[in-house]
């Protein structure tokens, strides 16, 4: 914050540059917000079908099934709206790499117990996508590029501007 | 002074509240304006459950089940997977795994005799392998065929017989 009229940033300001990294991160926040976008959809027109699902995961107590399947979708489509936007990040980011880990969690659970039961993920439709190897590594994906914009968000890792650029800005 | 990351860490602790209330107010608003709309706390007791995938209920009590078993009248069919199967089930059972059900129907289906009532059984309240077999079964004919709901635990729970690994005589 002190930095802010530094010459560089006062250069960057005027010369915005979109490195590598930065093209990364941002292509990041609108696949994920794209996806959990595309993913509420379906659940928000039919609240439930996608109990059903939820309840054939048999995870929840009974009682929290159907506020799951009315609350979770419209998180999911805040949360895709927030990432494509840009607003919220910190609090957007980290709920997104937890709803991957709890779902990652959720699938591999149910496959190592062998339930034949629907996903879920993207449809509520019983017979569309089953708790296989498949929705796990999907879901993996999505949780790498998840982890990769927690890193970005936080600094921990450089997004705007080339790398050695972002690594050299304080030292204008 | 916080420094940037620190800052960003305050943001989380309310933005993720933020985001999960906004949800929960709009999906629960949302739901009472809908025709359609579910219970915010819904009743998800097996029987329900097994009445509402099909419109069709076809729970057996365990007393009912028990009587014919004792009486062997009744053939058993475990839809779980043959490592469970294995690990232990009601003595006698047979084992149709559902995910395999079309490679295996055929051979089982010798083993069925065909005076004797059918119960399929699975584990756990929510399991719908025992249901979905029960109906395939019917499909193939079969008529007198049932389901007994969280088949393994409540036979397991009333003491009846089973066989289990380490005491099993084939």
């Amino acid at each position: 914050m002190e930095e802010k009229n530094s010459p560089y940033n006062k250069y960057a300001k005027r010369h915005p540059q979109i490195g590598f990294t930065g093209i990364l991160y941002h292509a990041a926040r609108w696949i994920l917000g794209v996806v959990f976008i595309y993913a509420s959809l379906h659940k928000i027109l039919y609240p439930g079908a996608f109990a059903e699902a939820v309840y054939l995961y048999q995870i929840l107590p009974d009682w929290l099934i159907n506020l799951t399947a009315l609350v979770l979708p419209w998180v999911e489509l805040f949360l895709g709206i927030f990432l494509v936007i840009g607003l919220w990040m910190p609090g957007a980011v980290v709920i997104s790499n937890l709803l991957f880990m709890i779902f990652m969690g959720a699938l591999s659970y149910n496959m190592a117990r062998g339930l034949d039961i629907s996903c879920g993920c993207f449809s509520t439709s019983p017979t569309a996508g089953t708790v296989d190897i498949w929705a796990v590594l999907l879901d993996g994906m999505f949780l790498v590029v998840s982890l990769y914009l927690l890193l970005v968000t936080f600094r921990w890792v450089p997004a705007r501007g080339s790398l050695l650029s972002s690594l050299t800005r304080r030292q204008p | 002074m916080f420094t940037r990351e620190q800052s960003k860490w305050r943001q989380v602790l309310w933005q993720i509240p933020a985001i999960i209330l906004l949800a929960g107010f709009v999906g629960i608003c949302v739901n009472s304006l809908r025709p359609d709309s579910i219970p915010v706390v819904g009743d998800w007791s097996a029987k329900t459950s097994t009445a509402a995938t099909t419109g069709e209920n076809l729970a057996i009590p365990l007393a009912e089940a028990e009587k014919l078993f004792s009486a062997q009248l009744a053939v058993f069919i475990d839809a779980r997977d043959e490592e469970d199967y294995a690990r232990g089930h009601i003595r006698g059972a047979l084992s149709l795994p559902w995910k395999d059900v079309g490679k295996r129907f055929p051979e089982i289906a010798r083993d069925i005799p065909a005076d004797k009532v059918i119960i399929t059984y699975c584990d756990g309240e929510g399991c719908h392998l025992s249901h979905d077999l029960a109906v395939f079964l019917r499909q193939q004919g079969f008529e007198n065929v049932w389901e007994l709901v969280n088949g393994w635990t409540v036979w397991q729970d009333d003491n009846l017989p089973v066989e289990e690994r380490n005491a099993v005589s084939p």
